[in-house]
């Protein structure tokens, strides 16, 4: 019989995530008030889920997931299409750096995971809003700080993802997984 | 290809993706030669004009939002904190007369197609906080705590047109 290119327990998994990333953007607030803090939570859960299920596509697939329940659920500025797009970009963005970096033994790599993921969700806001016209005059005073905020929460998020990785490595969690498989 | 390579490869497309939108954004910023300076007052790209009666009386840019006190408030609909510039102090700045109190102020926003029209009264009442707060994208969000403001379907996001009307008919 032809394997899977996901088993059933590896897409039970991705859809976990998928859906603890929207829980986490409803549900966990910090009170830091800066654009693209969210992305600390959910950068860690994306590349996590891109360590327990190490294979091309798994966080893009964590992205579309999570887009569309976020999309059902009404959340984002622009409007469904926005909120797919941008979590599916997260998803391929970290999907792209794991497949660069790979090694997410590495703590710095797994920042630079988390930055790449997280500027594909900036990426996208930055480009709706400049098809749609939105104005640029307060771009100096916010776009800058917008995108450094997101590299920030991207890294920390990722740093947090790795820390969780060795964690779980620790624990036995992979030599679980790999039973499941 | 060993890691070392790699990361670099990494920070070198992250500077990159940032080199790219910041000039972008610069070049949308560049003022077009149509709008090449004429009599009265202009618009630059990407300020907000003010419309006095259905004259250009004004725009305005950071810079002068910057000489402004600041104000801040908690939303009550997502304990968001909103921060940034009174409305009434933008006109203030840039209205000579003083507006009477049954004067429509319509605030506007082309791309996102919303609007909402507010009297001078409201609009300088302080206990209504009707303000900008600068947005995630850097783009200007009226919001205020008065009901037909003070949630996220009702803010005008990315702002970008003030028209004032003393005259009504």
């Amino acid at each position: 019989m032809k394997e899977r290119y996901f088993t059933t327990f590896q897409l039970i998994l991705l859809a976990l995530f998928a859906a603890l990333i929207v829980v986490a953007k409803i549900a966990l607030k910090t009170p830091l008030q800066m654009s693209g803090h969210s992305g600390l939570f959910w950068m860690a859960l994306i590349i996590i889920a891109g360590g327990l299920v190490p294979r091309p596509g798994a966080t893009s697939l964590v992205g579309l997931t999570s887009g569309i329940l976020a999309a059902f659920l009404g959340m984002g500025d622009f409007g469904a299409l926005e909120t797919l797009i941008s979590y599916t970009a997260v998803g391929v963005g970290t999907d792209l750096a794991l497949l660069l970096l790979r090694n997410l033994d590495n703590l710095a790599v797994c920042a630079l995971a988390g930055v790449i993921g997280h500027l594909g969700k900036f990426i996208v806001k930055w480009a709706l809003g400049a098809v749609t016209g939105a104005p640029l005059g307060f771009v100096a005073l916010g776009l800058a700080r917008s995108f450094l905020n997101y590299i920030i929460f991207g890294a920390l998020g990722g740093l947090l993802a790795g820390l969780t990785l060795k964690a779980l490595r620790r624990a036995g969690f992979f030599a679980y997984l790999e039973e499941r498989r | 290809m060993s890691q070392r390579i790699r990361i670099v490869i990494a920070v070198g497309i992250i500077a990159l993706i940032g080199a790219a939108i910041l000039g972008l954004e610069a070049l949308r910023a560049r003022p077009s030669p149509s709008a090449a300076a004429g009599p009265g007052p202009t618009v630059a790209p990407g300020a907000a004009p003010i419309y006095l009666d259905g004259r250009l009386i004004a725009s305005f840019a950071p810079v002068d939002l910057e000489k402004l006190t600041k104000v801040s408030f908690t939303d009550a609909a997502e304990g968001k904190l909103q921060d940034g510039w009174r409305l009434s102090d933008i006109l203030q700045l840039h209205v000579a007369e003083p507006l009477p109190d049954t004067a429509q102020i319509t605030v506007s926003s082309s791309s996102r197609q919303k609007s909402v029209q507010l009297t001078w009264a409201e609009v300088a009442e302080p206990a209504n906080m009707v303000m900008f707060d600068v947005s995630n994208r850097g783009t200007l969000k009226l919001v205020s705590t008065m009901s037909k403001l003070d949630d996220r379907d009702e803010w005008i996001q990315d702002a970008d047109r003030i028209e004032i009307v003393t005259r009504i008919q």
